[in-house]
């Protein structure tokens, strides 16, 4: 209970400082619109900005199924198929992938086609990088497509042996062409399916009514960018506390060191919360971002990026000795955080280098997360790995913070 | 006054690194009494205090709050205790009354008996008026009356109060003495810290000197003067610098000490009347001239200088 009313007391004092309002809300509603506006948030034209994730594609198969495939690709809302020459070297291709100058390289290995219709059916060979996000997200897509092609196979094998019941075929030509033609039926149903099929292995089945505008991507960028800066106010009440001895003054009463810095710790992911939540229902609502699309993903990578902006406050207002440094702690990994993990600009637009190294940051995984939600339409399954590596960062925060706390 | 023992601490030592603080000090003190911890400023009354009120831990040796261990049992020892610390630890952004309610949550008071505190405190501290007025808008006794009332709120038997009318005007300081003397005859027992001689001599049953960490001396006013014996304090002015002046004065018969402060000598002597005419004589012969004298009763300070060879506001 006295955890609950330290907590209580701290976002009091929050709400009594219009500066909180200011950061925690005013400030990324109107850098969301600012940055939307600047990749075309408002605009209806073509030149929209492809989101997704870019992967190659070799087709050593060269035979009637690989274009089907290519096509299913295309029509991703995770990744963005590139074609490569067949002759093109596995050295060659490694590296591209190595050198993250695309996220991964799909090869359909020659005889493909063939396979499909028997039991022996080849595997594509995928070369992407191990236990990224990335690699998550093009694995999940490229499930998507081949559940959807060896579906349309089977229809169409289904068809073609049914018609060759009732009606036998003169010529193997014949056959064929009418396999080709139920294949190319059964492809095209998926863009118009009568019934909705939810996958629980991949989250790249559901389908978004709407296309992601820019404001999918700086409405998140700005969210976590503000949530970090507004923890100027709810740091500065530790150092408040602290200077003028009211910490010890706790201590004076039968509350324990863990709840005091628990109590705080709640206040500050309270507020980052409240923040999150007023932020996605407001872009959800009236900037059409798709925060609603996969809720339980929205939900998780939500809490996890407000646990760790918490225990980032809280180790800001272990160290800080002053309101000026509480200041400085606050606005200066502010600007490194979201600039190097892509709030401003999304890490798909960066260099390779530019990329790895904004995934040490725990931004870059926030954005992740909400970025599989908002732009490539993914579910749960796609925001597991950035929810965890951010309790990582959490758990790196927090315990600093316990460590470098000072009582007396 | 009972026969309780309120507060206790046995062979008390704090250092910090190389620095002692705090050298084997032992106190008692009896339920329902005033007791005053009177030193400079670094004496070491401040963490003498929070080494009872539970904020650091001693190196050596224990202290019981009513019987209560503060190292064995720190829940129960906290829970009979108020404590006023120095500081103004207060919420600035919060009003007066919430200020309140969030103590009392926090000394375990809830519902009815929680706002029926909160009123009782703001009517014993006169903020009654301006409950809901931010904290940040009062003035410096204001704000150390709220400091004390929250001390109150849990109605503590004992009451420690570390230098509470520290840089306040003297009639929030009158305020503030008269409260504690009121919160006494109620029955609560008032550990109290001050560098002012007068406040402890005004309010205390019992008084400790402390110097350098130790406690020098402890009694009763009366005891503590007797200390000193007969002498009499002088404090002089003169019109010249005071070295050669002292350096002549040290030799003479019925001055026990001497020491110099802000350009003011303050001597320790046998009896005033006989030692002052050779005073004026040695100071004249040495071209200074004495211009102003003020012969003062032994009292705390007397006894300080005597023990020290220090004036207690060095």
């Amino acid at each position: 209970m006295r955890i609950l009313n330290l907590a209580l007391n701290d976002l009091l004092q929050i709400i009594r400082d219009w500066k909180s309002f200011l950061f925690l809300l005013i400030m990324p509603v109107i850098f969301t619109l600012v940055f939307g506006f600047a990749f075309g948030g408002f605009d209806t034209g073509d030149e929209e900005v492809d989101p997704r994730l870019p992967v190659g594609f070799v087709d050593q198969d060269q035979e009637q199924i690989s274009p089907v495939l290519f096509a299913l690709l295309k029509k991703s809302d995770a990744i963005r198929p590139v074609t490569f020459e067949e002759d093109t070297t596995l050295e060659e291709l490694e590296r591209i992938v190595a050198e993250d100058e695309l996220a991964a390289m799909i090869i359909v290995p020659d005889g493909y086609s063939e396979s499909l219709p028997t039991d022996q059916k080849l595997k594509l060979i995928i070369i992407q990088k191990e236990a990224t996000s990335a690699g998550a997200t093009v694995q999940n897509g490229v499930q998507a497509a081949v559940n959807r092609l060896t579906n349309s196979i089977s229809a169409a094998q289904f068809s073609t042996m049914i018609q060759a019941q009732f009606n036998p075929f003169g010529s193997q030509t014949d056959q064929d062409a009418y396999f080709d033609g139920s294949l190319e039926n059964a492809v095209a149903s998926w863009d118009a399916p009568p019934f909705t099929l939810i996958s629980t292995q991949t989250g790249a089945e559901e389908e978004r009514a709407e296309q992601p505008n820019a404001f999918s991507h700086s409405s998140p960028g700005m969210m976590v960018q503000f949530a970090i800066a507004g923890l100027i106010g709810a740091a500065g009440i530790l150092v408040i506390e602290r200077k003028s001895g009211s910490l010890q003054r706790l201590l004076t009463t039968a509350i324990s060191r863990t709840e005091i810095l628990i109590g705080h710790f709640l206040a500050m992911f309270l507020m980052v919360l409240i923040q999150f939540t007023i932020l996605i229902g407001f872009a959800a609502i009236f900037l059409d971002v798709g925060y609603f699309d996969a809720p339980l993903a929205t939900i998780l990578v939500t809490l996890t990026t407000a646990l760790f902006v918490a225990s980032m406050g809280m180790l800001i207002g272990t160290l800080a000795k002053s309101e000026e440094q509480v200041i400085m702690y606050s606005l200066i990994p502010m600007f490194i955080l979201s600039g190097l993990g892509g709030a401003w600009v999304p890490l798909e637009f960066t260099s390779p280098t530019f990329r790895t190294v904004g995934h040490f940051t725990p931004v870059a995984w926030a954005m992740d997360g909400f970025q599989n939600i908002v732009m490539r339409g993914m579910g749960l399954e796609s925001v597991l790995m950035p929810a965890a590596i951010l309790l990582g960062f959490t758990a790196a925060c927090f315990g600093l913070a316990v460590w470098r706390f000072e009582y007396e | 006054m009972s026969n309780r023992i309120a507060i206790q601490t046995n062979n008390l030592h704090k250092d910090f690194g190389e620095v002692y603080a705090v050298r084997g000090v032992n106190i008692e003190i009896q339920s329902g009494e005033i007791f005053s911890l009177l030193g400079p400023n670094g004496a070491g009354k401040t963490t003498v205090i929070s080494m009872i009120s539970g904020l650091l831990k001693p190196n050596q040796g224990d202290a019981t709050i009513l019987g209560h261990s503060i190292t064995h049992e720190p829940l129960a020892a906290k829970a009979a205790l108020g404590v006023v610390p120095q500081e103004i630890a207060i919420y600035e952004d919060l009003s007066a009354r919430e200020n309140l309610m969030f103590w009392g949550k926090m000394y375990g008071l809830r519902g009815a008996h929680l706002k029926q505190r909160v009123a009782e405190i703001l009517e014993t501290i006169g903020l009654a008026d301006r409950q809901k007025g931010r904290v940040e808008k009062f003035s410096g006794g204001m704000k150390r009356r709220l400091n004390i009332g929250i001390a109150l709120l849990h109605e503590p038997e004992v009451v420690i109060m570390d230098e509470p009318t520290v840089g306040i005007d003297p009639q929030s300081r009158r305020k503030i003495l008269d409260s504690v003397m009121e919160l006494n005859k109620q029955g609560m027992t008032v550990f109290y810290t001050t560098h002012y001689m007068e406040e402890a001599q005004e309010l205390s049953d019992h008084i400790a000197i402390m110097d350098h960490g130790e406690i020098i001396a402890s009694g009763t006013h009366a005891e503590l003067v007797k200390i000193v014996g007969e002498l009499d304090r002088i404090e002089l002015n003169i019109n010249t610098e005071s070295d050669r002046v002292m350096e002549t004065w040290k030799n003479t018969p019925g001055v026990e000490k001497i020491t110099a402060e802000n350009g003011q000598l303050h001597l320790l002597v046998n009896d005033s009347n006989l030692v002052l005419p050779q005073l004026f004589e040695k100071a004249a012969q040495v071209g200074s001239r004495i211009t102003s004298v003020e012969i003062q009763e032994p009292n705390l300070e007397t006894v300080f200088l005597h023990l020290t060879g220090r004036a207690l506001r060095d």
